[in-house]
């Protein structure tokens, strides 16, 4: 229905002008939250990337680029992203076809274990894989008997075995993103073509991958930044081959100390996200016009494998065994080894790490502290997405999609950066939150926000505005429409979205490390600092416990809402 | 150094922007005091709780995390107000050297100080040795038997693609390393580790873990890591260089702001007493104490020879030594 299409008389009676809308006002306050949570905190590190010696100028951007360098690091760190994306999107758009769409079994633990790599922090992934395909490898040694070779094929300490890695940690971003999509696809458009005639093949093609032509973009998207941002990956597995990206060569910055430098250079991976955050929108401009949830309720139709149904479930579990089984399998090894790199008999195992894990006061109060903010940033940044996403794309209010561009923005600013960011934003009487477990809060919210802004737009895209202007029409306010038609339908997204944001907060490692204070430790500060003075073992034993607990707490969450809510 | 200007700023601002409260004078060594270390997260709350078993009227709060992030932390902490903590205990002493021209560090002389040789304390008591890390020579004895194994700092390079050595701009105690090596031999040690392709890891951990899991023979990393996994069983041994390690001392010291100096100071004289050092010592560390018996394997502090460690040096030149190290190694 076109928008200027008269409204009938209750619609009319209400809302005769747009100033009382009352969406509005929300979103100014909405605005005036993003405003301090995000600007004033990046405002910080821009205004320090251009300090020069008391005045401002542009000197240390010109540092940060005219180094050779720093600008192989740039285009490193573009290639790699765009490399791991590429992966991550193909291997995702097939599995979420595979598990939404078709009949093979075993579904539901499919999909857990292909979240997973999700759950693992970055730099323990790595050093998993590490252990599996380094050169003295459990994988790579009897790889090498079995080929008969001298030496390794191929070096998992490698630009190719960070996109590996990588690939695999963004992975889940873009299933989730993807298959939430399928989830919510109206069948009854592949009904229709169906019925004209089309065959499966052409059906997915005309049909069904233009509709989540969206979905896969925006998980596209969301891997790309996460690759190009992500700094544990490839500072194992690059620095000692002397390959870098921004994130580790801004690191080097901070260290140095040679802090304006550190700033302009993440200022380039800002530059770098916010252009493909622009890619994104070109291509996918004019794709709103499909209707993706309309007002008719249909579950997509399972297409049957037929014989093919057993090597699709063969090809899945065999993808899901390498990305969530192996690794995690490896972690589950390190954690009751005596000694790391022990070898592998029956005589070096112990869980004396899990006794010794069991037993520390500091880490049960790291685990409720990394619960609490978990919980707290995933339901905050959903609600401040929710309504973003909602004045952008429904109410097209004015201004919403600058907002949703500011909010984007810090998921390309290095987790250490934003930390540095807060705390020079927040330590300073009258709002001195640092010290605090609501400075880690607020970097959490300001770090994750883009996760919540794609996934409610990309719910948001798929649902017709017909349902919504049917309540209106029915005579139900903009904010009783919301509520009754609008929330309703997007809740399996926003799910999704909840979950997304919630598993890297719960073991978010980079920016706590910063910012906890005293009692406020997360699980991921333990696991660090467990790892960093040498207790490899004791950190993987944490590793497999926050694994532990984030899918028995999905299983009880799936449990009890009869497979409603969960991954 | 652009950076400590921009301190500098912040800190003037800061001055004229609210009244700091003076350190209060003498006061019974009671109430609570918050530490920041990189002491080993369970080495560090097992201290804090024998320290309070020892002065129960006395609330240690530890604030545990590597030495580079607890650097950064203060950095961020002087700009937005003054550094939050009593007490500092961290592997590199050239920050030390750094905050006490700064002014910001508390001068004090411990009763037990005496009893710690020269070396490893302040001529002006702004800071003293709790412990010492050792930068060794590590092999893994499967690969690379003890006989075969580098004797010396300058066989190390020779070993090229095998040797594996920490990332100075990634750790405190490797600085002070790379440092004292500069002094020592120049920058044409690193330009033929270089040649030699040296590998340059992360940390001092990831080299005593690659040394185990067989990625390398032979690595520089510090000897309570390699005393650890070798007490653990793994096939390891640590090689003192002929020309002598680098003991890097990893310095106590109390910030001048503190509110309760004298709580403060009980801590201080804790952590070099005999008790103290006796306790580390059963966690794998070399006491710096002589009156204290070095852990089972270990030497003690007089027995080990030690390359002199350039601090004023290194802690004035810290950006140009990080920067020519990346220059040479890291391109």
């Amino acid at each position: 229905m076109p928008s200027d299409a008269p409204h009938p008389p209750p619609a009319q009676a209400r809302a005769p002008s747009r100033a009382l809308d009352p969406r509005v006002p929300l979103l100014v306050l909405v605005a005036a939250a993003m405003v301090l949570l995000v600007v004033w905190p990046v405002a910080q590190v821009v205004y320090r990337s251009l300090l020069v010696d008391g005045g401002l100028g542009l000197d240390h951007y010109r540092r940060a680029i005219v180094h050779p360098g720093n600008l192989r690091a740039l285009t490193n760190t573009v290639w790699v992203g765009v490399a791991s994306a590429a992966g991550a999107m193909i291997a995702g758009a097939v599995l979420a076809f595979l598990v939404m769409r078709t009949d093979i079994p075993g579904k539901g633990w499919l999909r857990t274990l292909l979240i997973m790599p999700y759950a693992v922090p970055p730099f323990f992934g790595a050093i998993a894989w590490a252990q599996l395909l380094g050169p003295q490898g459990y994988l790579m040694r009897p790889l090498i008997a079995l080929l008969g070779l001298e030496q390794a094929p191929f070096s998992i300490y490698s630009a190719w075995g960070i996109v590996f890695v990588m690939a695999i940690h963004a992975f889940p971003l873009v299933f989730l993103t993807v298959s939430g999509a399928l989830e919510r696809m109206d069948a009854s458009l592949e009904e229709a073509a169906r019925t004209s005639g089309a065959g499966s093949l052409r059906v997915m093609r005309d049909v069904t991958m233009p509709l989540v032509l969206p979905a896969l973009l925006a998980g596209g998207l969301l891997a790309f930044i996460h690759s190009i941002a992500n700094f544990g990956i490839p500072a194992l597995l690059g620095i000692r081959v002397r390959f870098y990206v921004l994130t580790t060569s801004i690191y080097a910055s901070l260290n140095i100390p040679d802090f304006p430098l550190a700033t302009a250079k993440s200022m380039l991976l800002v530059a770098v996200g916010a252009a493909a955050l622009a890619v994104q929108w070109r291509l996918q401009r004019g794709q709103q016009r499909y209707t993706v949830i309309a007002g008719k309720s249909i579950h997509p139709q399972v297409i049957r494998l037929g014989p093919l149904r057993r090597v699709a479930f063969a090809l899945a579990v065999l993808f899901a065994a390498v990305i969530a089984v192996l690794p995690l399998f490896s972690l589950l090894l390190t954690s009751l080894l005596k000694y790391y790199g022990a070898p592998l008999a029956v005589a070096s195992l112990t869980l004396k790490h899990y006794a010794y894990v069991a037993n520390q006061g500091v880490i049960r109060r790291a685990l409720a502290n990394s619960a609490l903010l978990g919980v707290s940033a995933a339901t905050i940044t959903m609600v401040l997405g929710t309504f973003v996403a909602y004045a952008r794309i429904r109410a097209k209010l004015r201004g919403a999609a600058a907002l949703d561009t500011l909010g984007m923005l810090p998921y390309a600013v290095p987790h250490t950066v934003i930390a540095i960011a807060m705390i020079l934003a927040w330590a300073r009487p009258p709002v001195a939150l640092y010290g605090t477990i609501w400075i880690i809060l607020l970097a959490y919210i300001v770090a994750y926000m883009p996760l919540s802004l794609r996934t409610t737009s990309a719910t948001l895209q798929q649902v017709h505005e017909s349902l919504e202007e049917a309540a209106r029409v029915s005579g139900a306010g903009p904010l009783r429409a919301m509520r009754d038609i609008i929330i309703p339908l997007v809740r399996p997204g926003m799910v999704a979205g909840w979950i997304l944001v919630f598993m890297p907060a719960f073991r978010e490692l980079t920016m706590s490390i910063l910012l906890f204070g005293l009692r406020t430790e997360t699980i991921g500060v333990i696991i660090f600092n467990m790892q960093s003075s040498g207790y490899t073992q004791i950190a993987a034993a944490l590793s497999v416990l926050v694994c532990v607990l984030i899918l028995g707490s999905n299983l009880i969450v799936r449990k009890a809402t009869r497979g409603q809510v969960g991954f | 150094m652009r950076r400590f200007a921009v301190i500098a700023v912040a800190l003037l601002v800061v001055c004229l922007g609210t009244t700091m409260v003076p350190p209060a004078g003498a006061q019974p060594a009671s109430g609570t005091v918050v530490l920041y270390t990189s002491v080993p997260q369970e080495m560090a709350t097992e201290f804090a709780g024998a320290f309070m078993r020892k002065h129960p009227q006395i609330k240690l709060e530890v604030l545990r995390s590597g030495s580079t992030e607890i650097e950064m932390r203060i950095f961020a902490e002087i700009e937005t107000g003054g550094i939050r903590a009593d007490l500092l205990w961290l592997a590199d002493a050239p920050i030390f050297i750094t905050l006490r021209d700064k002014g910001l560090l508390l001068a004090y002389r411990s009763p037990e100080a005496r009893h710690v040789p020269a070396p490893f304390r302040d001529p002006g008591n702004h800071f003293i040795a709790g412990r010492l890390i050792n930068m060794i020579i590590a092999v893994n004895t499967t690969l690379i038997p003890v006989r075969a194994a580098p004797k010396s700092w300058s066989d190390f390079p020779k070993f090229g693609k095998t040797a594996a050595m920490p990332n100075p701009l990634y750790s405190g105690s490797v600085f002070v390393t790379v440092a004292t090596f500069v002094q020592k031999y120049g920058w044409a040690w690193f330009e033929r580790a270089r040649k030699e392709n040296i590998q340059v890891l992360r940390g001092n951990t990831e080299v005593a873990r690659a040394l185990a899991a067989r990625e390398f023979g032979v690595g520089m990393t510090l000897d309570f890591m390699v005393y650890g996994m070798i007490q653990d069983g793994a096939p390891l041994a640590i090689i003192w260089p002929e020309e002598g390690a680098v003991s890097v001392p990893s310095p106590v010291a109390i910030i001048k702001s503190s509110k309760n100096p004298e709580a403060a100071r009980r801590f201080v004289d804790y952590a070099i007493s005999v008790e103290g050092q006796k306790f580390l010592a059963s966690k794998g560390v070399v006491p710096v104490r002589e009156d204290v018996d070095p852990p089972k394997g270990q030497p003690r502090a007089s027995e080990i020879k030690t390359l002199p460690i350039p601090f004023e040096w290194a802690a004035k030149n810290a950006a140009d030594i990080r920067t020519r190290f990346e220059q040479i190694m890291m391109r």
